[in-house]
């Protein structure tokens, strides 16, 4: 998996019908300089590595029955 | 004297109110008065409905023997939740204006069960973040130590119960935001099986994590609020710890904690094997990925709440929510949906380990109460940031959805509570309510009261 660059989010934004993120926030979610999202890249490569599990057909969780 | 009732827990003054050596109205004006004495120190109020309050007081002491359980008691609620005709801001400045038109399910229960709600407490932005820090209205200090938090996100209702401002306290908990700080400020900390307590008419953060929980001086209190809060619910049992088994999660749960806190759960421990319960370690399902799995639930859920709000009043929202939300935004919808199915998977796992096991027993958190400011805390020469450190032991039992409570066990040699977490059973509530009601009847737990000069 390639990093995460600046150019994918702005094409979120842009082209996927996404609220107007400041570029300050995109800047932040590629390159975090202010502390406020520390890892999104090390949270998309633990989804990539979450990706490769299989889990079968086991469904979304949802409500809690009273068995 | 009014100190020692504004500490008193709700039994204690229900069996003052009954037998008249109080009334509503005195005991309303105790909390009054601290309210306004704490005010600029707690942070733990951004709304007061005194007058409301008296009148309340003043019908309950009229009817003292209506039966219910609550009658005359005051707590407050967390911002989060609707009363009828008050505004609830969530902390924030983009619902300065949001004026609730009927009261969220939970407060309609209460009023039933005769409780007054005396106001609405400070929070961390939308319950967005673990450390209570909110620029509108305040940081909530630790009521052991003004230097230090409360924790969060239900900041202001662990500190107007923790500096005797209220009885209890209702908050909500999407990763630990009852449970953590009530165990950072002495007191205990509830969250019922998922989904038991209706959330409705409650500002949600994330509809798959969120719970509404309860902050009170002992477990017999949280039991009668959860009574109250579900009278549906079955009575709380009597539970015998003789022959309990009580699961010890191996490794995750008692790795990277402080020291004297791991002690006072040795004590614990200790404790529960001379009174007859079985200790038994448990292999818990892996605990590497589950942050990310539960922030990949969160952020997009909150951001499909928050769209509603984004484009009239994006500009409203403090910078750290906002990155918080773009976050949400750029997760793919696959990604959600995995993250559910692993949710799942920790469920079905936890069934497995629960079919072992009456409870789990953990540190509430592996610190106690950071400062105020601190980015970082630091366990064996390891930094984390604050907010992970303080949720690190009970954000999983949101994803899980068992009911956990946090219980004081002990006080820290730099002044602060220490505490406990017990989980137990899928719709259990009622089971671990009387285990860890036994547990404190039994086991001293007993704190010094903050010194709040």
């Amino acid at each position: 998996m390639q990093k995460l660059d600046k150019k994918t989010l702005l094409g979120i934004r842009d082209q996927l019908g996404s609220y107007a993120w400041d570029d300050t926030e995109i800047d932040e979610l590629v390159d975090p300089k202010l502390g406020i999202i520390t890892g999104f890249q090390e949270l998309l490569e633990q989804l990539e590595y979450l990706r490769r599990i299989d889990l079968g057909s086991t469904p979304p969780a949802g409500d809690i029955s009273d068995a | 004297m009014s100190a020692q009732l504004a500490f008193a827990s709700i039994g204690e003054l229900s069996r003052r109110l009954q037998t008249r050596d109080l009334s509503a109205a005195q005991l309303l004006e105790v909390y009054a008065e601290r309210i306004g004495r704490y005010a600029d120190t707690s942070k733990a109020f951004i709304s007061l409905d005194l007058g409301g309050a008296r009148r309340k007081a003043d019908t309950a002491d009229r009817n003292l023997d209506n039966g219910l359980p609550l009658t005359g008691i005051p707590y407050a609620c967390k911002d989060l939740f609707d009363v009828a005709g008050q505004i609830t801001t969530a902390g924030s400045k983009v619902l300065q204006d949001n004026t609730a038109h009927s009261d969220a399910d939970a407060i309609r229960n209460m009023n039933q069960a005769g409780a007054i709600c005396i106001g609405k407490n400070n929070l961390h932005e939308f319950a967005y973040g673990a450390t209570g820090e909110n620029i509108i209205y305040g940081t909530a200090p630790n009521p052991y130590d003004h230097s230090r938090l409360a924790g969060g996100s239900s900041s202001g209702s662990a500190a107007a119960v923790g500096f005797g401002l209220c009885a209890a306290a209702l908050g909500t908990d999407t990763g630990g935001s009852v449970r953590a700080p009530a165990a950072l400020c002495g007191l205990v900390g509830f969250k019922p099986t998922f989904g038991r307590i209706s959330t409705a008419g409650v500002i949600p953060y994330s509809w798959t994590l969120d719970h509404v929980g309860t902050l009170t001086r002992n477990a017999q209190d949280a039991a009668t609020l959860f009574k109250a809060l579900l009278p549906t619910a079955h009575d709380i049992p009597q539970v015998a710890l003789r022959g309990q088994v009580i699961g010890i999660p191996e490794g995750f749960f008692f790795t990277r904690c402080d020291r004297e806190i791991l002690d006072s759960i040795d004590l614990l421990m200790k404790f529960l094997r001379t009174a007859g319960a079985v200790l038994k370690p448990v292999s818990m399902p892996s605990m590497e990925h589950t942050r990310s799995v539960s922030l990949t639930v969160q952020m997009p859920e909150a951001l499909s709440f928050h769209n509603r709000y984004l484009e009239q009043r994006g500009h409203l929202y403090s910078q750290d929510f906002r990155a918080g939300l773009a976050l949400g935004q750029c997760l793919l919808a696959e990604q959600y949906i995995r993250a559910k199915r692993f949710i799942e998977t920790y469920r079905r796992d936890m069934a497995v380990i629960f079919a072992g096991v009456d409870a789990l027993l953990t540190p509430a958190t592996p610190v106690i109460a950071p400062a105020i400011g601190a980015v970082e805390v630091s366990v064996d020469g390891i930094p984390e940031p604050a907010g992970n450190a303080i949720t690190r032991y009970t954000s999983f039992f949101n994803m899980s959805g068992h009911p956990a409570i946090t219980l004081p066990c002990g006080m820290h040699s730099a002044g602060l509570p220490m505490a406990a977490q017990l989980i137990g059973r899928h719709h259990g509530d009622e089971q671990l309510l009387g285990l860890v009601r036994q547990i404190e009847t039994d086991y001293d737990f007993t704190l010094p009261l903050p010194d709040l000069a």
